[in-house]
């Protein structure tokens, strides 16, 4: 077996670094643990300054006092982790997510498809890198034996066992997962170094260490392989963006859609797939999260064609107080249809006629573009509708006026009679009943009108012919 | 070597260079060939030298109630039927059982109801250039002059008709657009004057017959012949 290890010593800082769009040299950074009181990432201007890993917080503000401070939250790594995974995902089928911030890749099994160890590396790495990761890196036959060497800054690839021992032997037995009474009463016998472990006889060790050091030497030199849980790529998409500001102005939004956006175009597009609805949440301190269902009229795919219709939609967005952080979710997914029919003309128009209707709808609402219908009612006021409902007998009447008031209004205008009476009398069965004798009137302007009468004798009127 | 150009030249220059613009009409041309669509009523058509134009902006300026849709029922009903007809801000509810009458497809009609003018113009915009539409009906009473170049050059480009209904009262300012109509109702006859077209002269007063509501006039004549008739058969004399 050969696994590669890769251990991602700054994530919180290569996802801030993404999400800002600054480069490295820009602002000092660190990422600070709360619990430990120490710095534990800092980006390379930082370090320029002075501040090393380790330190606290006042230390590492006394040498550069204009250091942008990140909160640790091993959450946030684990979740920016598990998005490295799903890119890694098609490239290869065995990944372990070993603890918060690194990740092993089985290689072996891959090589026959790659064409050798070089080609398959460069495709992992090169995924990493354009994934914006900093990490250190080394293979071994086992993922323990990995770990070692990639804590060690070992940063080569090999597959050759003996240079992999020799490796590993030169490393320092603080680096191992070995707990520190263990490190202790080893370097009281004079064992310091891994290679002076690994030559001692397993059975003699095994008589003064508990279970979990001799599993952990027998991984570490190959004899026994320890069961790791497979990364398994979840069925929907879902991804959280914490804001690196509070956003009160939702054009401040935008480029953390966008980002979330790309996420979602890799995701979509390593899987062959289209999606047609997508779902924000817009999380803050206090109030409820604020949700945002964005509905394309035709699957799409792309950040673009996404993006154009959430800037629609954010346009007319209140926000109560300011954001913190924001969440995309797409559960429903469409597969790539090839049906090859771009040569007729009006599939064209569909298609544009779609991205229309999508446009419209971001922008004005989902209820300002309507399909009016034909609907199920002898009335006049139900002889449209606009929900498409399947299977429903529809009605006409050469009577129909053009457009239909929302309320009847009292008939105050002179009018002359050209057309009539029709009258409807329904809703009998119910407490509505309404009898109705309907004409069709001519004011003095020539403008026509659908004027009824009701069971009191008073004229109203409904609509107009144009 | 710079030649000094002498200023009679140089006018003659730029009244040729005038004379070459295709966009620019002298009176004394015949009307240019365009695309046309027909309106079916043949005093109308002749005045228009063969119909509305197939895209660009039309100006109507009537009540609303006249028969002013049914008037461009050929235009909406026959041509380009795979694409949209949008209705922007309608003054009220549009009915299917109307459009079907007329004979429109209800597949391809879409109503868009924008809160403000300023939005409706947008979405006009936007459905003129989306290629997607064969016409687009909009009211609108506050346009002005750069608002309807803008949907002028957006209908022109896409080869789009864009109607837009507006009030009588507010037909104020000259447009740049196609075609700018006024109709009104009088005796019973739609009367259209055309305020300004584009490679023609206005005409004023073009009464064509109209009929855009079903009638009375067969009950009319029943009632009219029944009195004429001598006393029916089954009648006791």
């Amino acid at each position: 077996m050969l696994w590669a290890y890769f251990y991602c010593y700054q994530l919180t800082l290569d996802a801030y670094k993404k999400d800002d769009g600054f480069t490295d040299c820009e602002t000092p950074a660190v990422v600070y643990h709360e619990q430990g009181n120490q710095v534990v990432q800092a980006n390379s201007q930082a370090i320029k300054e002075g501040v090393e890993c380790g330190q606290g917080l006042a230390q590492a503000a006394a040498l550069c006092p204009h250091v942008h401070i990140l909160a640790f939250n091993r959450e946030a790594e684990k979740e920016t982790l598990l998005f490295l995974a799903h890119r890694i995902y098609p490239l290869a089928s065995d990944i372990v997510i070993d603890s918060h911030n690194a990740i092993a890749i089985r290689l072996d099994n891959l090589l026959q498809y790659y064409g050798g160890l070089d080609a398959l590396w460069h495709v992992l790495i090169n995924e990493l890198h354009s994934a914006g990761i900093h990490f250190y890196f080394s293979t071994a036959w086992g993922v323990e034996a990995a770990r070692l060497l990639a804590h060690n800054k070992t940063n080569s690839y090999t597959d050759n066992k003996e240079s992999i021992t020799l490796l590993l032997s030169r490393c320092k037995l603080e680096q191992t997962s070995l707990d520190s009474k263990t490190i202790a009463t080893l370097a009281k016998v004079g064992v310091r170094q891994v290679g002076q472990l690994l030559k001692l006889p397993i059975h003699e060790l095994g008589q003064r260490f508990s279970n979990d050091t001799i599993r952990y030497l027998t991984a570490l030199r190959g004899e026994t392989f320890p069961k790791y849980v497979l990364f398994r790529p979840s069925i929907s998409f879902q991804q959280t963006k914490t804001l690196s500001f509070e956003v009160e102005n939702t054009q401040h939004l935008l480029p953390s859609i966008k980002t979330l956006l790309v996420t979602l175009e890799h995701y979509l597009r390593a899987r062959n797939l289209l999606t047609s609805s997508i779902f924000f949440q817009v999380h803050f301190r206090e109030e409820e999260p604020l949700s945002i269902e964005v509905n394309g009229a035709m699957p799409f795919a792309t950040q673009k064609d996404w993006l154009a219709l959430v800037e629609l939609k954010v346009e007319t967005l209140l926000l109560p107080e300011p954001a913190v952080a924001i969440s995309l979710t797409c559960q429903q997914f469409e597969p790539i249809k090839n049906d090859g029919n771009d040569l007729f003309s009006h599939r064209f128009t569909t298609v544009a006629q779609k991205q229309l209707i999508g446009k419209l709808k971001a922008k004005l609402g989902d209820d300002s573009t309507l399909h009016p219908k034909a609907g199920n009612s002898h009335a006049f006021e139900g002889m449209t509708v606009n929900q498409v409902e399947e299977t429903t007998p529809a009605y006409t009447a050469d009577m129909a006026p053009a457009f239909l008031f929302l309320q009847p209004m009292p008939l105050n205008l002179a009018t002359r009679i050209c057309f009539g009476p029709i009258r409807l009398q329904t809703q009998w069965w119910s407490g509505t009943a309404s009898k109705k004798d309907y004409f069709i009137a001519e004011t003095s302007h020539g403008v026509r009108l659908l004027v009824f009468k009701d069971a009191k004798a008073c004229w109203w009127t409904q609509g107009v012919y144009s | 070597m710079n030649i000094p150009t002498s200023p009679i030249n140089e006018t003659r220059s730029k009244a040729a260079l005038f004379d070459k613009h295709p966009h620019i009409w002298r009176a004394r041309e015949k009307p240019v060939s365009e695309n046309k669509f027909l309106l079916g009523a043949r005093v109308l058509d002749e005045a228009l030298h063969g119909g509305i134009a197939t895209s660009g902006v039309v100006r109507i300026a009537s009540l609303t109630g006249i028969g002013e849709i049914t008037l461009f029922k050929q235009v909406l009903t026959t041509h380009r039927a795979h694409k949209l007809r949008v209705f922007i801000k309608p003054p009220a509810q549009l009915q299917a059982p109307w459009l079907s009458n007329l004979g429109v497809d209800l597949e391809q009609v879409i109503v868009v109801l924008p809160k403000t003018d300023q939005e409706a113009l947008w979405a006009a915009e936007q459905c003129l250039k989306s290629a997607a539409c064969h016409c687009v009906l909009l009211w609108n009473n506050t346009m002005e002059a750069k608002a309807a170049r803008r949907l002028q050059v957006a209908a022109s480009h896409n080869d789009t008709l864009c109607l837009l209904f507006t009030s009588p009262h507010h037909q104020g300012a000259s447009f740049p657009i196609t075609l700018d109509l006024t109709l009104h109702i009088r005796d019973a006859k739609l009367v259209v004057n055309i305020i300004k077209q584009r490679h023609g002269w206005p005409v004023s007063d073009i009464v064509i017959p109209h009929s855009w509501t079903p009638n009375n006039h067969a009950i009319q004549a029943a009632m009219q012949n029944n009195k004429k008739t001598e006393p029916a058969l089954h009648s006791v004399i």
